[in-house]
């Protein structure tokens, strides 16, 4: 096993791989940029490193520094975590060049999967379906109707030149096809001035579901199971779940899913953690995306039920360890949320919203884990990711993790900058969202049919009560009385709010 | 006793009665509330000038109207010499109701802010003249900046 790993990253991810790193007895090397001296992660670490200016092309994206401070510091191992450096295949190599064991898949697998349309054929040749569709333009309208009929309607006519939804045509049947092609290619030819078209199959309200992989060097890979991760905004997974709502319906879903995860995978000749991405339509039918070769932003709600630490498994298939699980032995229990708590503003357009964090008050008691990089009077820097801490909960339910996750919302307060935590409490109590009736567009329909996240009637009276009685320095004069009998004041005697 | 707040931008008069509601400063800035057999928590903040209480994750905006009495000063104390009136957010000037060189009264109202699709209408501070009428209607303006000076 090894002696000592640095850590190739910052903020919560840095300080959720020291932690395991600590448990294993592992000595722990973080690196920071100019901006994360105060950070957590380095405040945490055994041994730390500057390895440069604040922007991150010019510190966590540097190879050659981390490498070195890697060698200075004697590291055997490198874990990435996510983002920065995580999915870079050169890095990887660098490492191995250097004799440093880095926590992840081969370099080679990173390269293959790291091309969509590359590992799109790779699954299509290991056998894992794909949304149907060529990227090749059709000769006619009849390679389109044959299209049709052998994948089914509706479907999706697009421009090969095209983008911006120029040239693209949604349809519904085959009696429609003519009029559509017509249409779509001569948009096309204005748009681009290139007439032709290609076809895809339409997947209407997707859902988005992924399959937690973890394999070892000698061949031996397992699937932990699915994350729902259809709430998303911009692209951007906010809110994750295990099960997903739909995958817990529906018998034999997951093991289909799991055997399909891993026969693309292992066509790359893939170890270690991994995820691979699948669009899932209404029938339960599931398309292959893409593989994530790293660890992702929400496997601990994978941890929380299936009760392993992907994080140790991760290192120790690293270190030659062979993996000692059997898809047997992994079973799942109960259910597990995730909310990405970011520093922004969700009611101004989810602006980022940097700052120094004045006061903090984390969520705790049963069920909850707070996987973060925060702390009471550290400043968010503008410089990276707004991801202040992942909020994630388990219960023996879905019903029960989601009011486990309100509670929790409820208690989480941080003071100085604005979160996104009251949107979620927002949409955890939306219908739709509580039936399990999810998809990938779920977030914009919500935003536009969501109230105004109005307080209680009473409340308002409590505020106006509160800031008269801080206006006149109540909390300060009180602060600074030692009588514990002085910090109360009891307003019935000045007279109350009615 | 009566208290004119101004909550998210609504004026509101809100009075005071004989009753009992306790309040414990139980943090620096953390006010915990009985009334009525009901238990609050809540935070305040002074940011750029305004009170923000927040209470079960909802943030009111507060601009205390009267609070002498609470602080005990001698009512009917004039405020001396130049007030500026600033932007309590990021926004857009959607109305000017005076112009510079007029006079008003304490608690008249100058101009019309909107961000986040609220309009909030920013009142004068004192009585006296406008000395100096920053905004333009349709301008976009930053969170603090000066947008008239009362003296």
């Amino acid at each position: 096993m090894f002696r000592k790993v640095l850590i190739a990253n910052r903020g919560e991810i840095a300080v959720r791989v020291l932690r395991t790193l600590r448990e294993m007895e592992i000595a722990s090397i973080a690196v920071f940029s100019d901006a994360d001296r105060t950070s957590l992660h380095v405040r945490m670490a055994d041994e730390a490193e500057w390895v440069g200016p604040s922007p991150s092309a010019e510190s966590y994206l540097r190879i050659d520094r981390i490498l070195d401070a890697a060698r200075r510091h004697g590291a055997d191992a490198i874990h990435p975590g996510y983002g920065f450096l995580s999915e870079n295949a050169d890095f990887a190599a660098a490492c191995e060049d250097a004799g440093i064991v880095f926590i992840g898949p081969s370099a080679e697998s990173i390269r293959r999967m790291g091309s969509k349309t590359a590992a799109r054929q790779m699954a299509v040749s290991a056998g894992v379906p794909v949304v149907p569709g060529a990227h090749d333009a059709l000769r006619d309208t009849a390679e389109a109707r044959d299209f049709g009929a052998r994948n089914g309607y509706p479907l999706l006519l697009k421009a090969v030149a095209g983008g911006g939804g120029k040239g693209m045509r949604r349809v519904d049947s085959a009696a429609e096809l003519d009029s559509a092609f017509r249409d779509a290619a001569s948009e096309a030819e204005r748009a681009f001035r290139n007439p032709e078209l290609y076809v895809e199959k339409l997947i209407e309200r997707p859902r988005h579901i992924e399959i937690q992989l973890l394999g070892d060097h000698y061949g031996h890979m397992i699937h932990f199971g699915e994350r729902e991760c259809s709430i998303q905004r911009r692209h951007q997974k906010v809110m994750e779940e295990c099960p997903s709502p739909l995958v817990a319906q529906r018998p034999g879903m997951r093991e289909r899913m799991g055997e399909a995860a891993i026969r693309a995978a292992r066509s790359a000749g893939y170890y270690n953690a991994g995820t691979v991405e699948f669009l899932v339509d209404a029938h339960g039918d599931f398309y292959f995306l893409e593989m994530n070769t790293r660890l992702q932003v929400e496997h601990p709600i994978t941890e929380l039920v299936t009760g392993h630490d992907l994080v140790r498994l991760q290192i120790e298939v690293a270190s030659g360890e062979k993996l000692n699980l059997r898809q047997e032995d992994i079973a799942w229990r109960g259910s597990a949320l995730e909310c990405r708590i970011y520093a922004e503003d969700p009611y101004n357009n989810f602006f980022p919203s940097p700052g120094k964090i004045t006061r903090l008050t984390r969520p705790l008691g049963p069920g909850v884990r707070l996987d973060g990089c925060v702390y009471d009077g550290w400043t968010v820097p503008i410089d990276y990711d707004p991801l202040l801490a992942k909020l994630a909960v388990w219960n023996g339910t879905r019903e029960s993790a989601i009011a486990r996750m309100l509670r929790a919302l409820r208690e989480y307060d941080v003071a100085g900058i604005r979160t996104n935590i009251a949107f979620f409490r927002q949409i955890l109590e939306d219908e739709e969202f509580r039936q399990g009736r999810l998809h990938t567009r779920f977030v914009d329909e919500f935003l536009e049919r969501r109230k105004p996240f109005a307080p209680a009637p009473d409340l308002e009276s409590i505020a106006a009560l509160v800031a008269a009685f801080h206006s006149a320095g109540g909390g300060a004069r009180t602060e600074t009385s030692r009588a514990p009998r002085s910090r109360w004041l009891d307003i019935g005697r000045n007279g109350m709010l009615r | 006793m009566k208290l004119q707040l101004a909550i998210n931008g609504a004026v509101r008069d809100i009075e005071l009665d004989h009753s009992a509601a306790q309040i414990a400063a139980v943090e620096p800035g953390v006010y915990s509330i009985l009334l009525d057999g009901r238990s609050y928590e809540a935070r305040a903040e002074q940011a750029d000038g305004r009170m923000v209480v927040f209470i079960d994750g909802h943030r009111f905006e507060i601009e205390v109207r009267d609070p002498r009495r609470w602080s005990r000063q001698t009512a009917g104390q004039g405020i001396e010499g130049r007030l500026s009136v600033t932007a309590p957010m990021p926004g857009k000037i959607v109305r000017l109701l005076v112009a510079a060189g007029d006079a008003v009264v304490a608690g008249q109202g100058l101009l019309v802010v909107e961000a986040m699709k609220m309009q909030n209408e920013l009142k004068s501070p004192k009585a006296g003249h406008v000395v100096t009428l920053a905004a333009r209607e349709g301008a976009t303006v930053a969170a603090g900046e000066v947008l008239a000076i009362i003296e």
